[in-house]
């Protein structure tokens, strides 16, 4: 299960204007637990008016610069990026899970690759530790990125690719593709779509020697890529993807509202919203709230019925109920009110759960 | 590039997720079902083919059965590390249930799934010696091996990776099946043989579920499903029934 670990910040720089980069330095005794490959995540929580939230950055650095560093970007009302832009410290410590995450392939230094990373603002974070591992880890392979931002403003490491380029001379080519700043080709303006990728693979990338495909950005760019690289014939498991979604919830929208105090009778009235729908069913305390909702013809999802898989997970928005087993939520969740529906059943006379959230 | 787009209309129009951070409740449930029907049908599977190890008539064969029995096992345990990353504690999930049990052979279940996991109907039948462990598995290898290649697409990469890589071992179960079976009919039971065949025909036929088409819809729209059970199970009768006939024995 997911444990976290400290880690002092021993250095913040500024990239853009509303990026940082945070270099990190695990507590003594957790260096093994933070090694990493290539392109992988961290996944910080910090308590945001007393209440616990958790945000994922990737890790910009490469496998051989020797240091731990993640790109974090301001997001518009985002509460940890905010903080971390605004008020985190060189000497701070933060809280993480090892690195996890699948945004990566092997790699093999006989190997003679081609590969074709694609980054939307500061989805550039991963490709980067990826192209730096790459570059320096397969001396025979190339690697070409097509990088999206706003303007030239909001290029996170642009003179970091710079020297990248000259370092491994030939073998890295950047694309930038600007949405507002007009640039001498045409084509290098506006929005990396289905189309734009079309234009650069008839004349800019060759398509046909690419080996395996990164694509890091918001949710339209991912689609419109990955649309025109199947178009041109790769395969599934040629392209690999990350998103963090922009719709990630910064904050807690709901508390839980207080339900009345617990009654001796043994009958409750549960409101159960699955799918969009609500439906109030009259059910016994002694019947799990899972059992309720299968028994009223409700498909509510579940898998062990034991307390360990956490598929039927729901949220308890109104009222209160007793979790007998728990073996797979973490405190933080139970703490935001979720439950597991197979292990709950009524204390209050009016409950409410909500599968949806 | 900054416009908004929800989840739900990502994952329609065809995107891929890649972490636990950010699949949408509902997803997550589907997904952590999906992942629990595979993962609970391994360690059932793999719970029932340890007993048939010892019934092996050669060592060849036992060698092949044992080499089932782990890598089953171990299938599972590759799908419930993708499972841990949504929290679930994946040793307690692999030894809270006895995966051995076994409803009668009579028992007439359809496509219900028992009280208490996940696993396929098809893994509450018990085998009844080799013979009939060899059709089930060729049978359910090759049904199988149908669902793995739907199942390497879905929308979470980190599982479509997991299936990709899990499902030439699986193939090569059926193929172990097949190169029994054929050892069998050469020693000349037949009837011993179609009559498996007719147990096992209709019960590995169910797995694939009956056409429910609103929920299909909803795991179609999230990038989970893509070909109906119908027709799934429309492949796997062509290409089996083609290789029972291959092999002397009939479709009942």
């Amino acid at each position: 299960m997911a444990q976290f670990h400290d880690l002092q910040v021993t250095d913040i720089q500024k990239t853009i204007r509303d990026a940082v980069i945070v270099t990190l330095k695990p507590a003594e005794g957790s260096d093994e637990a933070f090694a990493f490959t290539q392109g992988q995540y961290l996944t910080f929580r910090r308590k945001f008016d007393g209440e616990e939230l958790r945000r994922s950055y990737s890790i910009c650095a490469g496998l051989d610069d020797g240091v731990l560093q993640v790109g974090i970007k301001r997001v518009e009302g985002g509460a940890f990026s905010t903080f971390a832009n605004e008020e985190l410290q060189v000497g701070d410590t933060l809280q993480a899970m090892p690195p996890m995450g699948s945004f990566h392939t092997p790699l093999d230094g006989d190997q003679q690759r081609h590969y074709l990373g694609f980054a939307g603002g500061s989805g550039v974070t991963p490709v980067l530790s990826i192209l730096k591992t790459t570059l320096a880890r397969e001396p025979k392979s190339r690697f070409t990125l097509v990088y999206a931002n706003r303007g030239v403003s909001s290029i996170m490491f642009r003179e970091e690719l710079e020297d990248l380029k000259n370092l491994h001379m030939g073998r890295l080519n950047v694309i930038h593709i600007l949405e507002s700043d007009a640039q001498e080709i045409d084509l290098f303006t506006g929005l990396v779509t289905q189309e734009k990728c079309t234009d650069l693979f008839r004349s800019w990338i060759d398509i046909d020697t690419v080996d395996t495909a990164f694509i890091c950005g918001p949710e339209p760019m991912m689609l419109g890529i990955a649309a025109a690289l199947r178009a041109h014939g790769m395969e599934e498991a040629q392209i690999k993807f990350e998103l963090f979604a922009s719709a990630q919830p910064g904050r807690l929208k709901h508390k839980i509202a207080p339900g009345e105090t617990s009654s001796s009778a043994n009958q409750a009235s549960t409101a159960i919203t699955l799918d969009g729908a609500t439906q109030t069913i009259t059910m016994g305390k002694d019947i799990s709230i899972l059992d309720a909702a299968l028994q009223n013809a409700m498909d509510a999802p579940f898998a062990c019925k034991a307390g360990v898989c956490s598929t039927c997970r729901c949220r308890v928005t109104e009222g209160e109920v007793e979790m007998v087993a728990n073996h797979a939520l973490e405190d933080y969740e139970v703490e935001k009110g979720y439950v597991l529906s197979c292990q709950s059943y009524p204390l209050t006379d009016r409950v409410a759960v909500d599968y949806d959230q | 590039m900054s416009e908004e787009m929800t989840l739900d209309a990502y994952l329609a129009a065809g995107g891929i997720l890649s972490n636990p951070t950010n699949v949408p409740p509902r997803y997550r449930a589907e997904l952590m079902k999906l992942m629990a029907t595979f993962v609970d049908s391994e360690l059932a599977g793999s719970a029932g083919f340890a007993d048939i190890v010892n019934e092996a008539p050669g060592l060849k064969e036992r060698i092949a059965a044992a080499r089932i029995v782990l890598e089953k096992a171990a299938n599972a345990d590759r799908v419930l590390a993708v499972m841990s990353e949504f929290s679930v504690d994946a040793d307690r999930y692999a030894t809270h249930h006895p995966w051995t049990a076994r409803l009668a052979r009579d028992a007439d279940i359809g496509a219900t799934r028992g009280d208490h996991d996940m696993r396929l109907a098809v893994f509450n039948y018990p085998l009844q010696g080799w013979t009939d462990a060899v059709v089930m598995n060729l049978l359910m290898g090759r049904a199988v091996a149908v669902q793995l290649a739907e199942f390497s697409l879905v929308s979470y990469q980190p599982l479509a990776e997991t299936f990709r890589a899990i499902a030439p071992i699986e193939a090569h179960h059926a193929e172990l099946a097949e190169e029994g079976l054929r050892k069998l009919l050469e020693t000349g039971d037949g009837t011993k043989l179609q009559m498996s065949v007719d147990y096992w025909w209709p019960r590995v036929g169910q797995s694939f579920g009956v056409g429910q088409s609103q929920r299909f819809e909803t795991l179609r729209a999230y990038g989970l499903r893509r070909t109906s059970n119908a027709e799934l199970r429309e492949r796997w009768t062509g290409e089996t029934r083609a290789k029972l006939t291959d092999l002397g024995l009939q479709v009942p």
